[in-house]
């Protein structure tokens, strides 16, 4: 069975789902709290049997689909793609314990199934075209989701977020299919494995046109500036399950994407792109930052922040060394973590109160103190404060970064500031104050449905805050494969300098260890 | 006296084929626009037998043979369907015909 | 005694959880005890591991365990307990005992008792995780952490506008100054390759100044931040809106020094770079002479003290960027008794009053409240610096440093500000405990706080009396096993003595001054009438020199309105509407070529004509070109092309 987990992690929630149309509805909640426990448990089973020690990939599956086009279906799993596939089982499953009573509960823990599937195969896919189909079929759920359960402008927005990462992907899967033929052309043979094509080297110019049509894909999904527009309409719209699974796991399709494809395949482009993703990055966290402050809703300002924190993330990315790899991969689950919960609590007043807008609540510290506790942990959370979950992220990936510029950290660190100031604006006037609105007065807090997605949450939040090793260290592994996979292969002089042969460092780094 | 060679057909036919497309893009009513259609369809066919006999080649004008065929059930089924059109409607007028607007 | 390191460092935490569970129901009396009695616990576990280090026992070094690895980074929980740390761990754990304590008192009627408890002990956890860890990161950790201690403790009465709003400035203006830090912290690593503090230190000596200043100016940034220097200095006084023993504890006695301890454990980067110390005392040295003359007219008694800290916190800087680590630590010690004296103290006229805060409406308090009026004025004796208590071994000893470094400007300046601060201190004794009664008319019944609240305030008198002369010199023999052992002496006799004297008769006059112009029965509440209300330096003063107002104008509001165009214009307007632009333009294209569509055979045949056509002379330039390329390309490359 461990041989094929990877497969029935995939399409176990697919079937469940099919069979899901045939659950009476008054049972559709506990069938699907069931399989999403199942799924979780997989999930942890496949940690559980994880090497830590391997950098590679494990727990390989092979089967050819098109074999003369060299189309297989690959599936495998490293220390960067386990957490978020693990992340995805355990979101999808406390997404369907806490969800509310809304219409067609039943469609909706379906549709939750199917997106899971889609979720679970772009993490684990080793070959382009899966992964690029299950890239373009999670689309569709959420669609779904925000289509048939969103607020009042949801067409709109899901239209708006379908076509738009739907242009993106496109021209990304132009990309795929030059890569194939670059491929075809130097060995004769095709392929669309991944693996397969780390092995090529590409001269700097197609490596830079490549890396561009692959960027346009990844670019809208993550979202960067100038792409991110579609993310706030999205949220605004959405119900609270989508924007939790949107935020917590979608968003990170872009990042692992960039780690996954662009790092290893295009070193040279990488490091020649650096500098203008770096100030794109830098625009996301400190832009968006505060069109959040200036936001009235308080989803619209988590979703700004997402946009924001995304920014520390890529980033990380292309700080082009381990610290800056392993910071941004743990950021993206500390993302995961935090503007899930963010998003659940706002779910958790919108429930109550059916509103939004933070002028509508204030003093609500004195109504609701085990809410306000949640939120404000969350809130020290999503700031970056030390023994969070989101510090080590955040920490890890600027310090990477501090070793290719200087002065673009110093700029992208203002992200502790900005966020500090509208992340406190806004829970100053939610929850800060005297209750001046009647309605607020006798709001319940927290109910025992919502706590059990919310102290979990709260739980993994400090745990990986004060002890990120048994994540950190797997992570870190296939971090340094990326590395020095990337140093290996890069040609330009300056590559060469800028991505630190890691095999070197190794070595120094046992050694310092012994020093202790 | 000059002769008559295979640059007279082709003209001819680039004549006949003008004519039929003028008639095609002006004509209004649906029975002239057909007969338009038979003047393009014969030009062409004049043109497939000139050439056919200046290669010495008689796939053209077998060619020219299925045009005629292909038009001549073209035009039944065409004319079926006019009949039906004018008992329903009482004119062949193109301009009425705007059902498929986009 | 790994054992005591834990109970030291753990006792708070554990407090914190414990009082933590509580928050929830009403106020519970044992809560504060049993708190109290666990930090009281880290006390005696401090005083241990002190007697061991005093007995020249080895350093106590724990790895409690890895906390990030990646890549080269090594970062564990370390902690260590050396002569630095120890004297900040007694100075911590001390006087949150006091202030724990007292707190029974204070918070009694509060309906947050149990969870002020639970703030209280989280920050004392917080602090000690910074004075005791043994590398940058961990102290990063705490110095976050005092600073959310710090959010929630300022906002305590979340209710008030005017709390959580210091409360959100506090936690915004030090988030300012830790990217500086945290840019050091980046900076020691890239170039060290570690942020152990003793791996780090050792592998500075072998870098070039350029980078060690850098480190220094960017480490020296977080320091000024937590410690309130200028121009980060706006938050300290308005976070007297906590309740104030919160103001004793993180405002005056721990808190605030951090940054001056942050520079003494550092001081083996700092001595490599002597420019950047001299610019750290300069500051020092006009922030304690420009806090002090802002606490000369300030109205609220609380905000004087606060001033006051800062002052003093100027003059450990002022000795730290001097080479004079072990004054700038000695100072802070004894600084953190008789200031978190003055500010319980404080409390106790405030308890009185109802919140009062003005000293001129109080007024011949002395009669009711004796106890804490002798506190408060013994308290400020030795802030003024008089022999034989705590201030004079302290604060002098800074300003013979700097006279024996030749620095006078700095020794004008501090000297200056040794009287001002005798004033100013006795300026609110005056105004508060003598004079004519001007609070019964006002409708207040003063009343002395409870007996157990003195009996807790008493440690600290006697520190502030006793610490100069029985600690100075175990105290000095202690630390500078570490520390640089600079003894600072006059060399000649006569001019040592002619200092001591002149300076002490200088505070001395200060304090008569202040007395003789504060005690007089003509003092009224002001009413902003009389002449030295609207002179110019006294508007200057009581606005602050009009630094929070030049902050609010010039970087809050601009920032909230580049906030709001940012959102309503660029991301709406010109980001989010290209993006509908573009669809937009599609979206046009079809509307309007769908005329095409008529479902008019005739139209229809027309395009499809004009389509034939276009297509035909398509092929037809295309094969031309084609047939004449060569001919082409050579007239191109005639045109240049």
């Amino acid at each position: 069975m461990l041989d094929h987990i990877l497969s029935i992690l995939i399409f176990f929630p697919m079937v469940a789902g099919i069979f899901g149309f045939m659950v009476h509805k008054d049972s559709m909640r506990a069938y699907g709290v069931a399989v999403g426990v199942i799924e979780f448990s997989l999930s942890l089973w496949l940690w559980f049997a994880f090497d830590n020690n391997v950098s590679g990939m494990q727990f390989m599956e092979h089967l050819p689909l098109v074999p003369a086009f060299g189309i297989n279906y690959i599936l495998g799993v490293d220390g960067i793609s386990l957490f978020i596939i693990i992340l995805a089982a355990f979101f999808t499953m406390i997404g369907i314990a806490s969800l509310p009573d809304t219409k067609d509960v039943k469609n909706m823990i379906i549709t939750l199934l199917f997106l899971q599937m889609t979720m679970i195969g772009v993490f684990a896919a080793l070959d382009a075209i899966v992964f690029y189909v299950f890239w373009e079929l999670s689309l569709v759920p959420m669609l779904y989701i925000i289509g048939a359960w969103g607020g009042p402008r949801r067409i709109y927005a899901s239209i708006k977020f379908f076509l738009y990462t739907f242009t993106g992907s496109l021209v990304m899967l132009v990309g795929m299919l030059f890569m194939a033929y670059f491929f075809y052309q130097a060995t004769g043979t095709w392929s669309f494995a991944i693996l397969d094509w780390y092995r090529l080297i590409l001269p700097e110019s197609f490596q830079l046109w490549l890396f561009a049509a692959f960027f346009v894909g990844f670019a809208i999904k993550v979202p960067m500036f100038p792409f991110h527009t579609w993310l706030p309409y999205a949220h605004g719209q959405a119900p609270t399950i989508g924007s939790v699974i949107l935020a917590a796991i979608l968003l990170k399709m872009g990042t692992y994407a960039f780690i996954r494809f662009s790092l290893p395949l295009f070193p040279d482009a990488s490091v020649y792109f650096m500098y203008p993703i770096a100030i794109i990055a830098i625009i996301m966290i400190i832009y968006t930052a505060m069109v959040a402050y200036a936001q009235k809703d308080v989803k619209q300002v988590v979703a700004y922040s997402s946009v924001s924190h995304m920014g520390v993330i890529v980033l990380g990315t292309f700080a082009l060394n381990v610290e800056g790899i392993s910071g941004s991969v743990f950021l993206m689950l500390a993302h995961g973590v935090v503007s899930g919960a963010l998003f659940l609590l706002v779910g958790v007043i919108y429930e109550r109160r059916h509103t939004k807008m933070m002028d509508q609540f204030g003093g609500l510290a004195k109504v609701m103190p085990r809410y306000a506790t949640i939120f404000g942990l969350m809130m020290m959370a999503s700031v970056g404060m030390p023994l969070t979950i989101n510090f080590v992220g955040e920490f890890l990936s600027l310090l990477g970064f501090y070793q290719q510029s200087h002065i673009l950290t110093l700029l992208a660190g203002i992200a502790i500031i900005v966020g500090a100031i509208y992340m406190l604006a806004a829970y100053k006037k939610m929850f800060f104050g005297e209750v001046t609105i009647e309605e607020n007065r006798n709001l319940p807090d927290v109910n025992k449905r919502e706590l059990l997605a919310l102290i979990p949450l709260a739980m993994i939040t400090i745990w990986l805050g004060i002890y990120p090793k048994p994540v950190l260290g797997p992570i870190n592994n296939s971090a340094e494969a990326v590395v020095q996979l990337m140093h290996n292969k890069a040609t330009s002089e300056e590559a060469k300098l800028r991505i630190p042969n890691v095999s070197g460092v190794v070595i120094s780094k046992t050694s310092m260890k012994e020093g202790h | 006296m000059m002769e008559i060679g295979l640059n007279h057909y082709l003209v001819l036919s680039t004549i006949l084929f003008t004519i039929g497309l003028v008639g095609v893009m002006r004509r209004k009513n649906l029975l002239l626009l057909f007969f338009a259609t038979e003047i393009l369809l014969n030009a062409v066919n004049v043109a497939f037998a000139a050439i056919s006999h200046y290669y010495g080649d008689l796939t053209g004008q077998m060619f020219a043979f299925f045009v005629i065929a292909i038009a001549a059930s073209e035009l039944a089924v065409g004319l079926g369907l006019l009949i039906l059109w004018h008992k329903r409607h009482g004119s062949i007028d193109l301009d009425t015909m705007t059902s498929m607007r986009g | 005694m790994e054992k005591y390191l834990y109970i030291a460092l753990f006792a708070p935490l554990v407090s914190s959880l414990f009082a933590a569970l509580f928050t929830a129901t009403p106020k519970k009396q044992f809560v504060g005890i049993v708190a109290s009695l666990l930090i009281f616990s880290a006390f005696v576990a401090s005083t241990i591991l002190l007697t061991h280090v005093l007995g020249g026992g080895e350093i106590v070094h724990v790895e409690l365990m890895t906390w990030m690895e990646t890549g080269n980074l090594y970062i564990p929980f370390g902690f260590v307990v050396d002569e630095i740390s120890i004297t900040m761990m007694m100075v911590v754990t001390l006087v949150s005992t006091i202030v724990h304590i007292y707190s029974i008192g204070y918070m009694d009627h509060d309906t947050g008792f149990n969870r002020f408890f639970s703030y209280l002990s989280a920050f004392v956890f917080s602090m000690m995780i910074l004075v005791m860890s043994d590398n940058f990161a961990g102290l990063f950790i705490g110095w976050e952490g005092v600073g959310l201690c710090s959010w929630l403790l300022i906002g305590f009465w979340y209710h008030k506008e005017s709390a959580t709003w210091a409360a959100n400035e506090a936690f915004i203006m030090n988030r300012v100054a830790d990217l500086g830090m945290l840019i050091g912290i980046f900076l020691v690593f890239w170039n060290t390759g570690t942020l152990q503090y003793d791996g780090a230190f050792a592998a500075m000596a072998n870098l070039d100044t350029e980078t060690l200043t850098w480190i220094g100016i960017f480490l020296f940034i977080g320091a000024m931040g937590k410690s309130a220097q200028f121009p980060l200095h706006t938050w300290l006084a308005d976070a007297m809106e906590g309740p104030t023993p919160v103001s004793a504890l993180i405002h005056a006695a721990t808190m605030v020094t951090a940054g001056v301890y942050l520079v003494v454990r550092s001081n083996e980067l700092y001595a490599l770079i002597p420019n950047v110390g001299l610019f750290i005392a300069s500051l020092g040295a006009f922030v304690a002479i420009f806090a002090a003359t802002m606490a000369l007219v300030n109205r609220d008694i609380k905000r004087v003290i606060a001033y006051s800290t800062l002052s003093q916190l100027g003059y450990m800087f002022a000795a730290a960027g001097l080479g004079a680590y072990w004054v700038a630590l000695f100072h802070l010690m004894a600084h953190a008794f008789f200031k978190a004296l003055l500010f319980l103290g404080g409390g106790n006229v405030m308890h009185a009053l109802s919140n009062e805060l003005d000293p001129f409406k109080m007024g011949g308090l002395g009669k009711t409240m004796k106890g804490t009026m002798i506190m408060m004025t013994l308290a400020s004796v030795a802030l003024a610096g008089i022999f034989p208590l705590a201030g004079f071994f302290s604060k002098d000893l800074i300003l013979e440093v700097a006279f024996v470094d030749h620095h006078f400007i700095i020794y004008t300046v501090l000297l200056l500000t040794a009287g001002l601060t005798a004033f100013y201190s006795f300026r609110i004794i005056a105004l508060i405990f003598h004079g004519e009664d001007r609070h019964t008319a006002l409708g207040f019944h003063p009343h002395e706080a409870y007996k157990f609240m003195l009996v807790a305030m008493s440690p600290l008198l006697i520190l502030a009396i006793i610490a100069g002369f029985t600690f100075k010199m175990p105290y000095f023999e202690m630390v500078t096993q570490l520390l640089p052992a600079t003894e600072y002496h006059v060399h000649s006799q006569v001019a040592y003595w002619i200092m001591t004297i002149g300076t002490q008769l200088f505070v001395i006059a200060s304090i008569f001054f202040a007395y003789k112009k504060y005690m007089s029965p003509s003092i009224k509440v002001p009413d902003g009438t009389s002449k030295m209300e609207n002179s110019f330096a006294y508007k200057l003063l009581i606005n602050q020199y009009y630094i929070p107002y030049f902050y609010e104008e010039y970087l809050v509001k601009p920032y909230r309105e580049l906030s709001t165009i940012l959102w309503e214009k660029v991301d709406q307007k010109i980001v989010d509407a290209t993006v509908d632009g573009i669809a937009g333009l599609i979206h046009a294209t079809g509307e309007n070529t769908r005329d095409m569509q008529s479902g008019n055979l005739s139209t229809m045949l027309k395009w499809m004509v004009a389509g034939t056509i276009v297509l035909l002379s398509l092929a037809v330039v295309f094969g031309l070109s084609v047939r004449y390329s060569g001919e082409i390309t050579t007239i191109l490359s005639g045109l240049g092309v």
